[in-house]
């Protein structure tokens, strides 16, 4: 039965539902970091350890050299998957950031390379609070968000309604056209160019 | 608007993590700096993801056959306790001023070394890789002038603050300078004043006329 449906499924369905298709990545890591899904670990387990194991083997010429890259690699997918930030790139991209940071310190510690850097100091990927340079937004969010409130009182009132109740309040936009009793276009709009006004005022005054 | 970057196959070594530890950390602190170099960083982690996840034929079989006995082994084991990241110290001092350091060196503050005078109006601190290699931070007052020299190996310099200049260029935030024996430049400052980051492979020679007597001493730029 399993078989038989897999079998009439079109190649492009089963093909978007499989680990190599970063937005299906992306969901088993926010799954793993939601409900510790063993399933989800499971379906990236076997799509990208017997891939590092193939890289780490041919890195290290050394079978249990290259098993533990595997492991503390996919130890920390587990662990961590509460720090993939899907707008910074892909989960494959986070996944081979892991591995090279682990290699890196596999080849001090095994004293191939003579230093005592440390791959977190340099790159950060699993560093609790990611407080790289392009994170200006997390330095000031309380600043900003005063900044915002100013800005917001400076747009005409259907719009400045429209940010109020989608971002302040946390409503959908469609919760939004049933309780102004206006078309779902019409509050799509209006975010819009409330959001296009609020772009230009903050890049007017910097 | 930073004018000089690192090559696209250093950038791709920092990403690999292949570079020297100096160069490393120069080539890590101008992409704090640079967000041209940020993005290209992101483009590179992709390809190389790619590569090591797209098509792979010898995938070990035999190995598969034991995924879940290893995925039950990361499941079960306790979390790992990970280290946190030092306190990391955003400012370096130096003859009362206040330098703001980008990420790569702030995590690394605990490396840095004290100010010792050079020549002139030149400050030098080391950082230490416990690698042997040599990087410093290079202070250059207002109005300081390196003598001419050239390079036995390769010296990479990063302006981290302030301005300098040599007979090719002018050298701001951000830029990232590297030079061979093929060059011969004379660094100097005018009415600003400029820390950078440098590392060298080997002492510096000294080319012109007197300032050739500084070669015994060219290891004061060196350690």
């Amino acid at each position: 039965m399993q078989l038989g449906t897999e079998a009439i499924t079109s190649r492009k369905t089963m093909s978007s539902a499989r680990p190599e298709d970063p937005e299906h990545a992306a969901k088993l890591l926010s799954r793993i970091a939601a409900d510790q899904s063993r399933a989800a670990f499971s379906e990236l387990f076997r799509h990208f350890a017997p891939r590092l194991q193939a890289y780490a083997t041919r890195q290290f010429g050394n079978e249990q050299t290259a098993m533990d890259l595997v492991q503390e690699t996919m130890a920390n997918v587990w662990n961590k998957a509460h720090l993939f930030k899907p707008d910074r790139g892909s989960a494959a991209t986070w996944i081979f950031t892991i591995a090279r940071n682990i290699r890196f310190d596999i080849l001090r510690k095994n004293k191939y390379r003579q230093h005592d850097l440390s791959a977190d100091d340099l790159w950060p990927v699993l560093a609790e609070q990611n407080e790289s340079l392009d994170d200006d937004y997390a330095l000031d969010q309380d600043l900003l968000m005063q900044q915002l409130a100013v800005y917001c009182d400076r747009l005409p009132d259907a719009q400045r309604i429209a940010i109020q109740l989608i971002y302040i309040e946390g409503k959908s936009q469609q919760e939004v056209a049933d309780a102004l009793q206006i078309p779902l276009g019409t509050v799509k709009s209006r975010t819009r160019l409330a959001i296009q006004k609020l772009k230009e005022l903050i890049h007017s005054d910097d | 608007m930073i004018k000089f970057h690192p090559s696209e196959q250093q950038l791709v070594e920092y990403v690999a993590g292949d570079l020297t530890a100096a160069m490393l950390m120069t080539v890590g602190t101008h992409v704090d700096m640079c967000r041209h170099c940020q993005s290209h960083v992101q483009d590179i982690e992709e390809k190389l993801a790619q590569r090591l996840f797209g098509d792979v034929t010898d995938l070990p079989a035999r190995w598969i056959a034991n995924a879940d006995v290893m995925i039950d082994e990361i499941i079960n084991a306790a979390m790992p306790v990970h280290r946190s990241l030092s306190d990391s110290d955003n400012y370096l001092l130096l003859e009362g001023k206040r330098f703001e350091l980008p990420a790569t060196l702030a995590r690394n503050y605990h490396r840095i070394g004290s100010w010792h005078k050079m020549l002139g109006k030149m400050w030098r601190a080391p950082v230490d890789l416990g690698s042997g290699e040599v990087l410093n931070f290079i202070y250059m007052g207002t109005g300081a002038q390196v003598p001419e020299h050239t390079h036995r190996g390769t010296e990479a310099t990063l302006v981290i603050n302030g301005v300098f200049v040599d007979e090719s260029d002018e050298y701001r935030d951000g830029d990232f300078v590297l030079l061979d024996g093929q060059h011969k430049h004379t660094p100097q400052t005018q009415q600003e004043d400029c820390l950078t980051l440098a590392t060298l492979d080997a002492p510096l020679q000294f080319t012109s006329g007197i300032s050739r007597l500084l070669n015994p001493f060219s290891s004061l730029f060196f350690k």
